[in-house]
């Protein structure tokens, strides 16, 4: 296993090198990350991730509420895929209890879990290009995102953190209304996707700054547990969704996008190659979702699943998010530890920064596409 | 490396062209202070007590149900039984509404449905008691009516439950008086002792 250099004992006497703080309060972190940067003129030699300032103890949390009420938390874990762990949750807990969800409400589910990772990779874009310099995309990335929230707000009730999953289904059904809007959202953002290659993709700007840099490989990768986009990169064809079918995620018929390089490209071609797989989920959901109830009939009033270890995964839009609970059989869990990816691939940074420019740390930390709450949680 | 150039200024070009043709559509913002925009239907702000329409007004029991599954635990209820009412009324309904996180579990539990989410929503405030909510507010001025109205309905149905019952006990007595009658004291005393085993 590749291991960090350790440069960042201060030197003394060493007056060539020098120590640098990005952030915590810096524009491209998106959220309150420290790098402990260590600098021989604009080279990096080392780095150093200091995490935890928004750190507000998910984890504790759950431990001192019953199920239901942790429901809610977990769409603040990562705000931008709310959803996704949203939802997630709701099927660990109904994977543990073996609570059986009606098919409308299994649809529901991967309609709106492809919408959240839609506007998670639209966010990522727009973010992105604005870290990199590029005003323009970062506009029309938000426009187009702002829809989808109107369209996930219609059926939710919020545009971020989402508590729609309840145990055995959905809070709320959908109407025609909704479906309408998700399959003419896909029509609508083919084109779009069209725009973005053309207006960044194939910029040869952005190709200078994100070609062959911070480049991750697989075996960097498969060494720290990095997953999502950021592993599917560096050539690794892994997708919970196909390779662990959670829900009925086996029904569609999707592509696993890879790229070659590991490098800021290729995370990008893989984010834009992820959003039109998604487009062709939801087209395929929307086409073939049945009627009947979204909330299964019989969910115990008091949720208590088995006492022993459960474990779940699912795929978010930054990669692997799992949920280890241990449960003694009351309504409390024993506990519940969260895997993020965020964290995974945050750590990571002391192995890709070392060795380029100061200027690229910018593009590299917002290409493996961090969520700060959610390396803290 | 010319070739790269000519590529690399195509590729400008392209770009260009992209937003030259968003300069002709339409603006995309809305124009908030001067321009209101609509809500969904689904959406969530505060909590309120909605009418329910048998009542006529919200339909809170005071069941705790609510405050105790909130996991911000942002909501206190009060209650009091009316005098003559078999159920409870509320007579304190808050809502701290900064501590809410609008997850609608609450309304998941109400057993009566009177939960519900107000339209509002452009709400700011200065202090902390700005976003106390006092949701009995809109209905408090109606309250005295309701219980009125809801008193006589429930005295109206013990009484029609009191007359069907003592109409059954009635006609059973009738009957058991008749059979007495028939079968003469010794079925009469079977009855009675059957009834001591029975307690035995
Ligand atoms: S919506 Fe959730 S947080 Fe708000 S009052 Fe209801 S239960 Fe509490
Ligand atoms: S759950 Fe409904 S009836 Fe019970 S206290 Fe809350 S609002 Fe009142």
């Amino acid at each position: 296993m590749m291991r960090p250099k350790s440069t960042m004992e201060l030197v003394p006497g060493d007056d060539e090198t020098y120590y640098l703080n990005m952030g915590p309060q810096h524009p491209s972190t998106h959220g309150v990350l420290r790098l402990r940067l260590h600098l021989e003129g604009e080279r990096i030699l080392g780095a150093e991730p200091v995490i935890g300032y928004g750190h507000r103890a998910h984890e504790k949390m759950a431990e001192n509420r019953d199920y239901l009420q942790f429901l809610p938390n977990t769409s603040r874990i990562d705000y931008l895929s709310g959803m996704i762990y949203n939802l997630g949750y709701c099927q660990a807990i109904e994977k543990a209890m073996q609570i059986e969800v009606p098919e409308r409400a299994e649809y529901i589910r991967v309609i709106c879990a492809e919408l959240n990772r839609l506007t998670s990779h639209l966010l990522w874009l727009g973010t992105y290009l604005l870290d990199l310099g590029g005003f323009t995309p970062f506009l029309y990335a938000f426009d187009d995102r702002e829809k989808l929230l109107d369209i996930l707000d219609s059926v939710t009730g919020s545009r971020l953190t989402y508590c729609y999953g309840r145990f055995g289904g959905v809070s709320m059904d959908v109407d025609d209304t909704f479906l309408r809007a998700a399959a003419d959202y896909c029509t609508y953002f083919r084109k779009r996707l069209d725009e973005y290659h053309a207006l960044v993709t194939h910029n040869i700007i952005f190709r200078h700054r994100t070609k062959g840099v911070g480049v991750m490989g697989p075996e960097l990768a498969l060494d720290y547990g990095v997953s999502g986009p950021c592993l599917r990169a560096a050539g690794v064809a892994r997708d919970l969704r196909k390779d662990e079918p959670y829900g009925i995620y086996d029904r569609f018929a999707f592509d696993i996008v890879t790229a070659e390089g590991g490098d800021c490209f290729a995370r990008h071609m893989v984010r834009m190659g992820e959003m039109e797989q998604s487009l062709n989920i939801i087209e395929q959901a929307v086409g073939g979702i049945p009627d009947g109830p979204v909330l299964a009939p019989k969910v115990p009033k008091r949720i208590r699943p088995p006492a022993g270890e459960h474990y779940f995964a699912v795929e978010s839009a930054r990669g692997h998010f799992g949920m280890y609970l241990r449960s003694d059989g009351t309504d409390v869990p024993v506990r519940l530890k969260l895997r993020t990816p965020s964290f995974v691939h945050v750590a990571t940074m002391p192995v890709v920064l070392p060795g380029t420019m100061l200027a690229d740390t910018v593009a590299i930390l917002g290409s493996i596409d961090i969520v700060i709450p959610e390396i803290d949680r | 490396m010319f070739r790269e150039t000519l590529i690399g200024a195509w590729s400008l070009l392209v770009g260009m062209k992209v937003t030259l043709s968003h300069i002709l559509r339409a603006p995309v913002t809305s124009q908030y202070p001067r321009e209101r925009i609509e809500m969904s239907k689904a959406y969530r702000n505060v909590i309120r007590l909605i009418e329910i329409e048998e009542i006529g007004s919200h339909d809170c029991i005071d069941c705790q149900a609510c405050v105790r599954v909130c996991p911000s635990d942002c909501i206190n209820v009060e209650g009091e039984r009316p005098d003559g009412m078999r159920k409870k009324r509320a007579t304190l309904f808050e809502v701290e509404f900064a501590l809410c996180s609008e997850c609608g579990l609450c309304l998941d539990v109400c057993p009566t449905n009177t939960l519900g989410y107000s339209r509002e929503y452009d709400q700011a405030g200065f202090r902390r008691d700005d976003f106390l909510y006092d949701l009995l507010d809109e209905w408090r001025d109606k309250e005295e009516g309701v219980r009125t109205r809801l008193r006589e309905e429930e005295a109206q149905k013990a009484a029609t439950k009191a007359a069907a019952a003592s109409k059954v006990t009635a006609a059973r007595k009738a009957k058991d008086e008749a059979a007495a009658k028939e079968e003469g004291p010794a079925a009469a005393g079977d009855a009675g002792n059957s009834a001591a085993e029975g307690e035995a």
